[in-house]
Parts: C-alpha cells; sequence; structure tokens
C-alpha cells in the first residue's frame, strides 16, 4: 500500500487481528477446558442430587418398615403362639394408614412362614400362582437380610401386576426372636423412575439406575437394552472406580454416583457432541465477536489515519499545486498544534519565505533585462555617426547647405528618438518614422543608389513595439544588399496583421545571401562589425527576450533577387 | 512499491479467506445439523392398546436418537384406512423426508402409499405389508419365524397318538397364513397331526366358539395353537371353561394381562410375543438410515420371543410383557 494511511490502516488490523486471534484462542481453550469441567461437575451435582433424594426416599420407607417390623402386633401377628385373629385388625389399620398417606406405596405386607400373611388388606389374595417362596427378596429377608430389590413386576398379589422397587425385611417372633416372616412394602417403580426421567442432561442426555448387582432398575431404553438395540458399558461401569468415565467409542461420558445405603449407582450420560456444541456455540459466539471487533477496530483505525492523513493529504494537494509553479495556493490553518500542525505552519512559512524569493529574483531578472535591454538599445553603430558627420562635413564644404540642414535634423531625429525616449515600448509609427530619418539620412550618403518605400496598414500605425528593431534591419539590408549592388537599389518597408500578431518585413533588392550567409546572419560575431550597428541577433534577441520564444525575426534571401526580413510580433494595438 | 503492494494484498487475501471458512465451517455444520423430518401414520393412535402404545413410544425413542423432527399421525381406529388414506394426503403436501407407515389396509392403501414414493419421499412400512411390494423397508414381526417358534416349543408335547388344532384369525389374512406355516414347519413331522384350522375372524367370542366345536368335532384333541391373541385368548377361555386346563397344552400368539395370566395359571404352556417397541425404533431408524442414503434391507425382522411361566418376570421379558405406562389391573 503506498499511502501512509493505507498503511497504517494495514498496520491495525494487523496488530488487531493478531490481538484478536490469539486473544481468542486463548479464550477459547480455556473455556472449552471449563466449560467441559464445569458441565462434568454439573453432571455429577444432578446426580449426586438424584441419588441423595433416592436415599432419602428409601431411608425414608425404611424407617416406616422399621415401625412396621418392630410392631408387636405384626410380630405376634405371624407367631404361631398368638391368635391371629386378635391382630388382624390392629395390623390392618397399621396398613390402611400407611398406604393412605403415602399414594407411592403400592403393596404393602407380611407373609409368614407358617402361610399366614396379610396385603394391603384382608381381602387381598396372594397370587395362587406366584411362587413367593421362590422370589429373592423373600428368601434372602427370610435369612434375615433387609433387600431392596432391583425394578420388577410385583405379581403376588392376585391380579394386580406393578412395576414397583421392593423392600423388604424380616419379621422376628417376639418370643423366640425367630425370623417368622418377611415384611414386604412395594414402592411405585414411578416414584424411582421419575426422580430419573426429571434429571436434563441435554437433548439426547439422559440417566440410568442400576443396582449392586449391576441390574438395571432404570433406564429410559430398558427395553432396547434387552432387545440388544441399545448397549451400556456396564462391566466397564461395575469396575471403574472414578466418578467419571467416558465410553469406548468416545462419543458418551458417563458420570457415576453410587450410594453407599441402597447399593444403587445412578449414572449420567451426556454426549460429547451435545458437549461439543454447547463449546462450538461459544467458538461461534467468540468468532462473532472477534470478527466485529475487527471491523469496528478498522472503523476506528480508518477514522483515526484520517484525521491523521486528512492534513497531510491537504498539506500534500497543496503541495502539488506548487510543484506546479502555484505558489498563491491556500493553505488552511492547522486545527491541531501537533506535529503535522507545525509541518503546515512550516510549510506555510517555507512557502512565504519562498514566495518573496521568487518576488525578488523576478524583480531582480527584470531589472537585469532592462539593463541588458538598455545596453543592447545603446549599441548604435559609432562607425554611422562618423561617415554621417563626415558627409556633413563634405556637404558643408561644397556649401550644400539645404542638405547639411536635412541631414543634421535627420540625425537629431535620430538621436533624441534613441536616446532620449527612456520608454521601451513606442508605436509603430513612431518607430517607422525613426527609420524613416535613418533613411533620409542614408539616402543623401548614398544618392542615386539608394531608393526606399514604407507601406503600413494605417489600423496598427497605433500599436506598441519595443524600438529600435526596423533600423538595425534596414541597416543590414543598405550593407549587405543594396550597397553591393550595382546601380538603384531598393528598400520596402511593409508592416500589416498576420495571423494574430503584427508582421513587419524590411525587403530589399539588393544581392542576396547565400545559404551559409544566411546561416552566419545570428552570430554573435557579426555583431560588432563595422557596418552593422545594433546588428540583427541583436533584434531578435530583444524580441524573443521582451516577447517570448515564438515571436522574433526570420530571413528568406536569394542570391542576385534579394532579402526579407520578417519580424513576429504579438498585436499590442491600443498598447497594453 | 509494487511488492508492497502484493504483500498487503496477500495479507488482506489471507484474512479474508480466513473469515469466510469460519463463516462456511459454521454454516456447513449448520447444514449438517438440519434435523430430516419424518412422519409417521400409524394405524391407530391410541395408548389403551399396549401394542401401539409401545410401537409410538419405540418411534419417540428413535426420533430422539436420530435427531428426527418427527411428527405422529393416524386415526383413533384401526379399521379407518379412510382418514389414513387422508392423512398420507396430508403428509405427502408436508413433503417430510421420509413417512413411516403402519398401513391399514392390504389394498386401499396402496395407491396412496405409492404416491408418497412418486413425491420423491422415503418410505418405510411398519408391521404389515400391502398386496405389491413397495417401500424401502419392511419392519415387521417376522411372522413365521414367531409361528415357527411355536410349532417348536409344542414338540416337547407331541407323540404319534397326539391331534393338533389351531384357531387362526383371518382367512387368506398375511399374517394368518406365514404364522400357520410357520407352525407347520416348526411341528415338523407331526404337522400331519393338524385336524383341524378353525378362524376368530378376531373375535374372542368366535374363537370361544369355534374351539368349543373343534374339541366336541375332536374329543382327543390335546395341542391348540392360536394365532392371535383374539384367537389365542378366546381359545384358552373355552380350555379353561372345558376344565380340559392341563390335558389340552396350549401355545398363544401376542400378549395381553389375560393371556399373561392364563400363562400363569397355566392355560398357556408358551406364548409368543411380538416386540413392538423395537419395530417401532427400527422403523424410525430405517427412515433415518434411507434419508442418509445408507443401504438397508428391505426386510428387517423385529422379533418375537417366546415367553413359558418360567420366563414371565424375567428381567428382558418383564418389560416386553408389562410395558411401563399406567399400572395394569383388572
Amino acid at each position: 500500500m503506498k499511502s501512509l494511511r493505507g498503511r497504517i490502516n494495514l498496520s491495525f488490523l494487523l496488530i488487531i487481528a493478531i490481538a484478536v486471534v490469539s486473544f481468542m484462542i486463548i479464550s477459547i481453550n480455556r473455556s472449552s477446558r471449563a466449560l467441559k469441567d464445569t458441565s462434568v461437575e454439573y453432571t455429577l451435582k444432578l446426580i449426586q442430587m438424584v441419588n441423595e433424594k433416592i436415599e432419602f426416599y428409601i431411608e425414608n420407607m425404611e424407617n416406616i418398615s422399621n415401625i412396621v417390623i418392630n410392631s408387636s402386633d405384626v410380630r405376634n401377628y405371624l407367631s404361631t403362639n398368638s391368635e391371629q385373629k386378635v391382630y388382624t385388625d390392629k395390623v390392618e389399620e397399621q396398613f390402611r394408614i400407611l398406604m393412605e398417606t403415602r399414594n407411592d406405596i403400592y403393596n404393602i405386607g407380611i407373609i409368614g412362614k407358617n402361610g399366614r400373611y396379610l396385603i394391603n388388606n384382608p381381602d387381598t389374595g396372594l397370587n395362587p400362582y406366584a411362587k413367593v417362596e421362590k422370589m429373592d427378596w423373600y428368601a434372602k429377608s427370610l435369612e434375615g437380610g433387609q433387600v431392596i430389590t432391583s425394578s420388577h413386576v410385583q405379581n403376588i398379589v392376585s391380579n394386580k401386576y406393578s412395576w414397583v422397587v421392593t423392600m423388604s425385611k424380616p419379621i422376628h417372633d417376639p418370643f423366640s426372636d425367630e425370623v417368622t416372616g418377611v415384611f414386604f412394602v412395594d414402592l411405585n417403580y414411578r416414584s424411582i423412575s421419575s426422580l430419573g426421567e426429571e434429571v436434563n442432561l441435554g437433548l439426547k442426555g439422559y440417566v440410568f439406575i442400576i443396582d449392586e448387582a449391576g441390574d438395571i432398575v432404570y433406564h429410559p431404553r430398558q427395553q432396547l437394552i434387552y432387545s440388544g438395540l441399545w448397549e451400556e458399558e456396564l462391566d466397564s461401569i461395575m469396575s471403574t472406580p472414578d466418578d467419571v468415565l467416558a465410553s469406548a467409542d468416545g462419543s458418551k461420558l458417563y458420570t457415576l454416583s453410587k450410594s453407599e445405603v441402597t447399593g444403587w449407582s445412578v449414572i449420567g450420560v451426556t454426549y460429547l457432541d451435545e458437549m461439543l456444541s454447547s463449546t462450538n456455540e461459544m467458538i461461534n459466539i467468540y468468532y462473532v465477536i472477534a470478527i466485529i471487533l475487527i471491523i469496528v477496530a478498522m472503523f476506528l483505525s480508518v477514522l483515526l489515519t484520517d484525521k491523521i492523513t486528512l492534513p497531510l493529504r491537504r498539506l500534500q494537494d497543496s503541495m502539488k499545486e506548487v510543484e506546479k509553479g502555484d505558489f498563491e495556493v491556500e493553505i488552511a490553518n492547522p486545527d491541531t498544534k501537533d506535529e503535522i500542525g507545525n509541518l503546515i505552519s512550516s510549510f506555510q512559512l517555507m512557502i512565504g519565505k519562498i514566495k518573496q524569493l521568487i518576488e525578488n529574483n523576478n524583480k531582480e531578472q527584470e531589472e537585469k533585462r532592462k539593463s541588458e535591454l538598455n545596453a543592447l538599445q545603446a549599441q548604435i553603430n559609432p562607425h554611422f555617426l562618423y561617415n554621417t558627420l563626415d558627409s556633413i562635413i563634405w556637404m558643408a564644404e561644397d556649401g550644400n547647405t539645404k542638405d547639411v540642414v536635412l541631414m543634421t535634423s535627420s540625425l537629431a531625429k535620430l538621436f533624441r528618438k534613441s536616446i532620449s525616449n527612456k520608454n521601451e515600448l513606442v508605436t509603430l509609427a513612431e518607430e517607422i518614422e525613426y527609420t524613416k530619418s535613418y533613411l533620409t539620412i542614408q539616402k543623401m550618403r548614398y544618392k542615386d543608389k539608394l531608393k526606399y518605400s514604407v507601406d503600413v496598414d494605417p489600423a496598427i500605425e497605433k500599436a506598441e513595439i519595443i524600438k529600435l528593431i526596423i533600423q538595425p534591419l534596414v541597416e543590414n539590408a543598405i550593407y549587405h544588399g543594396v550597397k553591393c549592388k550595382e546601380g538603384l537599389g531598393t528598400i520596402f518597408i511593409e508592416a500589416g496583421y498576420h495571423h494574430k500578431g503584427i508582421l513587419i518585413k524590411v525587403i530589399d533588392d539588393g544581392e542576396g545571401m547565400s545559404e551559409e550567409q544566411l546561416g552566419h546572419i545570428f552570430d554573435e560575431r557579426e555583431i560588432d562589425t563595422r557596418k552593422s550597428g545594433v546588428g540583427v541577433l541583436n533584434v531578435h534577441r530583444r524580441i524573443q527576450l521582451y516577447y517570448g520564444k515564438e515571436y522574433g525575426l526570420s530571413y528568406v534571401s536569394n542570391i542576385g533577387v534579394g532579402t526579407i526580413a520578417s519580424i513576429y510580433l504579438p498585436d499590442q494595438t491600443g498598447g497594453s | 512499491m509494487k511488492h508492497k503492494w502484493l504483500k498487503s494484498f496477500i495479507i488482506i487475501t489471507v484474512f479474508a479467506v480466513i473469515i469466510l471458512l469460519f463463516i462456511l465451517n459454521n454454516y456447513q455444520k449448520l447444514k449438517t445439523d438440519k434435523e430430516i423430518s419424518v412422519i409417521f401414520i400409524s394405524k391407530r393412535l391410541s395408548d389403551t392398546n399396549d401394542f401401539w402404545a409401545s410401537l409410538i413410544e419405540g418411534v419417540n425413542m428413535a426420533a430422539l436418537e436420530y435427531d428426527i423432527d418427527l411428527t405422529i399421525m393416524g386415526p383413533d381406529s384401526e379399521t379407518d384406512y379412510v382418514l389414513q388414506n387422508k392423512m398420507i394426503e396430508e403428509a405427502i403436501a408436508i413433503k417430510p423426508d421420509a413417512i413411516v407407515l403402519i398401513p391399514s389396509s392390504y389394498t386401499v392403501t396402496l395407491p396412496y402409499a405409492k404416491r408418497i414414493e412418486e413425491a420423491g419421499i422415503k418410505l418405510i412400512l411398519l408391521d404389515s405389508v400391502m398386496e405389491e411390494e413397495i417401500g424401502q423397508s419392511v419392519v415387521a414381526t417376522d411372522n413365521h419365524e414367531g409361528g415357527f417358534k411355536m410349532g417348536e416349543y409344542m414338540k416337547q408335547y407331541l407323540d404319534e397318538t397326539s391331534v393338533i388344532g389351531i384357531v387362526s384369525h383371518i382367512p387368506g389374512a398375511s399374517t394368518a397364513i406365514e404364522r400357520e406355516q410357520g407352525v407347520r414347519e416348526g411341528l415338523g413331522e407331526y404337522e400331519k397331526q393338524i385336524v383341524d384350522v378353525v378362524y376368530s375372524e378376531s373375535d374372542y367370542e368366535k374363537a370361544y366358539e369355534e374351539t368349543v366345536q373343534m374339541i366336541n368335532e375332536h374329543p382327543d384333541i390335546s395341542i391348540i395353537i392360536g394365532l392371535n391373541e383374539d384367537s389365542s385368548v378366546g381359545a384358552a377361555r373355552a380350555v379353561k371353561a372345558l376344565g380340559l386346563t392341563g390335558q389340552i397344552r396350549m401355545v398363544g400368539f401376542d400378549s395381553s394381562i389375560e393371556q399373561i395370566r392364563l400363562l400363569e395359571e397355566g392355560v398357556f404352556d408358551a406364548i409368543v410375543i411380538q416386540k413392538p417397541l423395537n419395530m417401532g425404533y427400527l422403523g424410525i431408524k430405517m427412515a433415518y438410515q434411507s434419508v442418509m442414503n445408507k443401504t438397508i434391507a428391505s426386510e428387517v425382522d423385529s422379533g418375537s420371543v417366546l415367553i413359558t411361566s418360567e420366563s414371565i418376570y424375567t428381567k428382558e421379558n418383564e418389560k416386553l410383557l408389562f410395558p411401563f405406562r399406567e399400572e395394569r389391573e383388572e
């Protein structure tokens, strides 16, 4: 980028982009790690909460169970030593109260070894086809242990099939303290499963519960698992000592929480791609922020650089004007007092000084030109003066007074014009008059050898021209043309409009000049001949000095035919 | 100067490309993340029936699993094929990626189902087929296999003197034909001992009557095989009512709470049950794979299981026989 503005902008862009991108990379790295950690932590907290809820629930049930199994009514009911009927009402009352207060209890009952039983109420019968003694929980509790089953369908109540979690405890004989039967309570499976269902682990994530043996208590896709359409890595889950376990294919993350109370493990399943998607979301937000930052920064950078470079560019424009030669250009005053302000002030100062210098220079040049012009004008051929004076002497000796008067007055006129007039410019008419004075003198000197005619367009008589430009040409025409010619020579002076300027011609029918002579006509060396006074080159230089290069003097000549000298000048009729 | 220009140009281009890549990357992700849409048109939208409710549960599970934008439609009655055909038209108008259909009728549904494929929508059939083979895949219970399991299981109770009766549901129905064939193959050489096949028209009463009549006609009958829920239960009721429990060995098809109780009681020696949840799940899975242009089998067996009184309460079978929903109580 050529401009300062572009370079500053690019540098800004680079710096900002590098800063933003590195910031972004670091942030993304840290945030994704933090996000993952938080996510795992969050899941762990959630499932620990589920576990606590289950524990609380089960402990609550245990307390209820303990009340029942320690109740002497219940113990007596099953004891062979007591009369069953006496206790029926009391046990029934106890069960009824419990079932009324806890609607999550499906069945509550006691089953004695001796065949006595009471489930819910005396009207409830045992399912004749269910083999209670073969049920795990019954057998284990008879041996004296407390059992919390996995989820299962309870079928011991006739005509009732419910998904429940069964808790069972042994009942001891009030007298012998032997185990006489089993107390059980069937808890609605829903009250457990809903604890798992209500946990939200992302869109696809879920919670499942397994018991100590690794059997599934609750799983939202339990049936799919049994059908082989869904798999959980139960073996690794059962054997891991950690809280968190990635699945073998890396798509899922198992978060575990095992309860010491129930022996159950609550396992949270989170999908890594979902976790990633929240990371991706975050990354996207970072990208958007980064892009916005870069755009805003670019915008600001453009504004700032504009602020910096605008005065610079204005300065540059001014400088370009100056470069073109316009020193009159307006330079606005700087808005600020900073480096650029100083620069502008300096530039203003500099331009001022340069302007002054140029003015001085112009003045000097003018002076120089004037003095040069003066010098050039002053060069009237002294030989001419001697010769003329000689002629006057000759004429005076001859007593030719009339001619002496004429010549002397002409000479006087000539000198007055050339010396006295301080102005550089004269009218064409004056210049012609001056030339005529010269020609009068020359004609008298050369008698029959010289003849002249003047033809000036009256419209341009008032045109102002620099003085002493025709006479030297006439002088040249006489000395180089007419003088060398046998017999009478004629000089024609013509002046008229030509194109947009004025063309003055001095034509002679003298012997003419060769190419070589023509070539030498503007030679410096030729100036100072005795014959020539002011000189042709002098005229040419003055015209160009005064009017410019496009104006000046030109010659056409043919040997034996004559010479035409043309002066081309700008039209300054009326003078300015 | 030219080099500097080039440099800055390259830098700007690189930046532009990087930003563009980010955008494209995310855009593509958005594109691939776009859910596919599937409309499931059931034969019956009712959660009072375990079979259909389980099936829809499976459908929902798979939809969640495969990130599918799922719409479920279906008439309230299994026989309302007119309404179902209307729903098929509605579904086509929505232009989903795939339609999973349980056709209500073997014949009448066919032209509508064909329109699904003509509209460029992938079609997966569930549970039943139609008179022409259409669709990307059919997910159903292999009825032949189910029948075979019944026949093979009963072999243990058979000898040369056994007399076998079959209570089927509808003559000519594809499920009836396939299950009967399966039974015959499962029985092997005892197949010849089938003395009668009666039809219940999927009605308990009719099944009961036909069974009583069959027993009367063949008093020496020792094996009765029911080929669907109504037929099996009706036949079992008859056997129980006639006090022939234990004398006549029975195997039934499909499950209901009554059937389970009859199994517990020993009226049935075994029942073969289907896996509707798997059917629904696999149906959506096939739809997903078909939309994803994966090759899928034209026929997918959703499976069946033979259950005896001993195996009712195994973990695997409990879930099939007693789907979690409302408590099953009579």
